[in-house]
């Protein structure tokens, strides 16, 4: 395996696959921090030539983060689909990128090589790839999935309602999913982060959430987006829980810090499958977001954007109804600014798909960040244009919980009508009966929460 | 006149193309506009103030301070809308980007002191950096820090040198009176730039003190930069966790008032003196009511001011 190249009569020697992918890597302030980036453009772009020799088969056996030493990689290892994988494996990096981007090479395709993919190949070529790339790739994988809606279809684009509130209020959150509903927000799901992590509050929430949307008749699910463990003991309790919740991280250790572990999500996603609400195949619901591996020290050396596609690594085994990066919440120490986080954004939903997942992408800033709401718009709108599964859904964007800014309730019919685009089936049947729609326009009650009973 | 393509033997596509031409030739692309329109004024919408918002958002406004009930043009923010929520973005953003000026902390006879960070930008980027005290501060520390104390209170920037410079000294003052009125001794008054929540570890630990105690500037949020949050730790020394600390945050006129923080956060320092351990396995439940408002780092709800108005406002500050 090549891990050398010259530019200009300079030659650049890498030490093995994990240094040529880290220095590969679109700038990034996590990586700085983490120390694995390129000391200078030219050596990223030398990363870059000899990244797009490496076969996909090589990158197999070079996972960053050794398999002896982390269940994540192996479980990954196990579970490839050997079919899937030896269509592509001969492929080198650069090669695979041509291959993505080909006319020929259609939505069926990619969702039939998915599961012969590892997180590190999907990392590998998002490095070679600009953000124009990305997004004609990302429009063109086809994952739908389907709980009490179908998200993904083409031409569909969905949103996640997120009333948050600071003490859990629970008049105050329903006031903000009412809010949200009538702008046709919330088709993805209608998820709380509780202020209080425990079961009782989990199932109380969502017992309020189940009145609001059985009432109203609303085709969605409702989410309360606590530890998986509170989330197991308000089943127990009986809740109506439509999808189950967790944040994930891209190795072992990192996911130890979040508190589980693939033997618990494995209960989890088997209790869930005996006890949801949700008539559906597809009712998980995961987090991610590139840094969080850092963050907690479970980096293994790695750079944050082959990180987060071991997440995604983690979290296609699930199934799930919902993947979101969380993409500008992690703060300027890891994506400092717009030109950072709407790469990461583009990156993520590109990794994600291609593995097979519905993603989602929460583009966001917090107040620390170098972005503005002139940029953070414009990511909305590339994400669209990039088959985006859902965007986030707030009064204003504003989280008066988690004090960052997001996409707005306002924002989701806006990219809609820019991009001709309509929410899932069986919400905009439901948008158009209550008069909220007029067929792809807002109708007579667009903005009018009196419409909700 | 038609278009018959056996007058043309070359190329049929460029006989047509040409053809276009001709006929478009001098054509506007669009028909005319319509006639002006006899443009009315659109309905006024407001930041939801007490006196002019809707009935949902009046009844919302018990129960969040979420912005709900505030109508559309198009799908689109009215202009009302808009101006509010930048105003309360450049707040927030303006609270960031202050840097703490040296000059104000000898005004305010506090011993200086820096972590190793540089730059504003390095401070947002270097969390590493600024949780380590620079060579000269730690010198100074020595030469001129009372040493074995109880209590070392350490004023510092955190990510609002604004709420540092506000809520943050007032803070100070009332933290330090409460603690001397216990008996226990309370180290020199200082201030730390560029300062992370984790540089009370090294400072605690050179001055050896049995309580640390960082009173910081808390992150920005939409239309908030004055607000404070203190981390305090017992037998401070570098390599504490998270684990080892408790926090209080949302310290500012409109939340937790400076002089009532001052007086839990002593009693918390209480508690960790009386049990010699802080963080997760300190026992909160003997502090009672002195305990409301510590550990759960989420913000009260808070009443959304209105901050732009047309004309000058009598009790607008100057700019």
């Amino acid at each position: 395996m090549n891990l050398s190249a010259t530019i200009r009569g300079v030659v650049y020697r890498f030490a093995d696959v994990k240094e040529v992918l880290a220095k590969a890597n679109s700038p990034k302030s996590g990586d700085d921090l983490a120390g694995v980036s390129a000391r200078d453009p030219v050596e990223r772009v030398a990363a870059r030539a000899v990244l797009s020799g490496i076969t996909l088969a090589e990158l197999r056996a070079n996972p960053v983060v050794p398999w002896e030493i982390d269940s994540l990689t192996r479980m990954v290892e196990s579970s490839l689909d050997e079919s899937a994988y030896a269509a592509v494996k001969h492929l080198s990096v650069g090669q695979f990128r041509e291959w993505l981007l080909e006319t020929s090479t259609t939505g069926p395709i990619l969702r039939s090589v998915a599961p012969g993919l590892t997180p590190e190949m999907a990392a590998a070529v998002c490095k070679l790839m600009s953000n124009m790339d990305l997004m004609t790739v990302g429009a063109k994988c086809e994952v739908v999935v389907r709980a009490n809606n179908t998200l993904g279809l083409p031409g569909r684009l969905s949103s996640r309602l997120q009333p948050n509130h600071p003490t859990d209020d629970v008049e105050g959150i329903l006031y903000s999913a009412r809010e949200g509903l009538v702008y046709g927000c919330g088709d993805a799901v209608i998820g709380v982060n509780p202020a209080t992590d425990t079961p009782e509050s989990t199932a109380e929430i969502l017992r309020r959430l189940n009145d609001l949307t059985t009432r109203n008749g609303v085709p969605t699910q409702n989410c309360v987006l606590s530890h998986v463990t509170v989330q197991m003991k308000a089943l127990q309790l009986g809740c109506p829980m439509d999808l189950m919740f967790q944040s994930m991280s891209g190795s072992e250790k990192g996911n130890r810090a979040f508190g589980i572990s693939v033997e618990l999500m494995d209960e989890a996603y088997a209790m869930m499958k005996a006890k949801t609400s949700n008539r559906g195949p597809n009712f998980m619901y995961f987090e991610t977001g590139q840094g969080s591996e850092l963050s907690s020290d479970a980096h293994h050396g790695a750079d944050q954007v082959t990180m987060e596609a071991r997440c995604y690594g983690f979290a296609r085994r699930y199934k799930p109804f919902l993947v979101n990066t969380v993409v500008g919440f992690i703060g300027p120490e890891y994506l400092e600014n717009g030109p950072q986080i709407t790469r990461a954004g583009l990156e993520d939903h590109f990794m994600g798909k291609l593995m097979g997942l519905p993603m989602g992408c929460d583009a966001c800033f917090t107040y620390h960040a170098r972005m503005n709401q002139d940029e953070l718009e414009c990511l909305k709108v590339l994400l669209g244009a990039a088959g985006c599964s859902y965007l986030m859904s707030l009064p204003v964007g504003d989280d008066i919980m988690l004090n960052y800014q997001s996409t707005s309730f306002h924002d989701i019919p806006s990219v809609r009508g820019l991009l001709g685009k309509r929410p899932t089936p069986e919400f905009d049947a439901w948008l158009c009966e209550k008069g909220i729609l007029d067929g792809n326009v807002p109708g007579e009650r667009f903005g009018d929460p009196t419409v909700l009973r | 006149m038609s278009f018959n393509p056996a007058d043309h033997p070359g190329s049929i596509t460029r006989a047509l193309m040409a053809d276009l031409r001709v006929r478009l030739a001098g054509a506007d692309p669009l028909p005319p506009p319509p006639p002006l329109p006899n443009l009315r004024l659109p309905p006024e919408r407001v930041f939801p103030t007490p006196q002019r918002r809707s009935n949902f958002a009046e009844a919302a406004a018990r129960h969040t301070t979420a912005l709900v009930g505030i109508g559309h043009v198009g799908t689109r923010y009215a202009t009302d809308v808009v101006l509010q929520f930048q105003a309360e973005l450049a707040v927030a953003h303006g609270a960031v980007d202050t840097v703490l000026p040296e000059a104000w902390i000898t005004e305010h006879e506090l011993l200086p002191l820096q972590s190793r960070v540089q730059t504003h930008r390095e401070f947002l980027l270097r969390p590493d950096l600024g949780r380590r005290l620079d060579e000269a501060s730690v010198q100074r520390l020595r030469q001129s820090a009372k040493k074995q104390v109880d209590i070392q209170p350490i004023l510092a920037d955190g990510l609002s040198a604004v709420a540092c410079m506000g809520a943050g000294i007032e803070l100070l003052e009332h933290f330090t009176k409460a603690c001397q009125a216990q008996g226990w001794t309370v180290g020199t008054p200082m201030c730390a730039r560029f300062a992370r929540v984790w540089l009370e570890d090294e400072i605690g630990q050179e001055v050896g003190a049995k309580v640390s105690a960082i009173l910081l500037g808390e992150r920005p949020g939409l239309g908030t930069g004055d607000g404070m949050s203190a981390y305090l730790v017992y037998d401070p020394k570098i390599g504490c966790h998270d684990g080892n600390r408790n926090m209080m945050s949302n310290i500012h006129a409109r939340g937790v008032s400076p002089e009532q923080a001052g007086k839990r956060l002593a009693a918390l320092a209480g508690a960790m003196l009386d049990q010699k351990t802080s963080g997760v396995p300190l026992d909160l439940g003997r502090l009672g009511a002195m305990a409301a408002g510590l550990e759960g780092g989420y913000r009260a709800p808070e009443p959304r001011v209105r901050l732009v108005q047309l004309g000058a406002h009598p009790t607008g500050d100057a700019k």
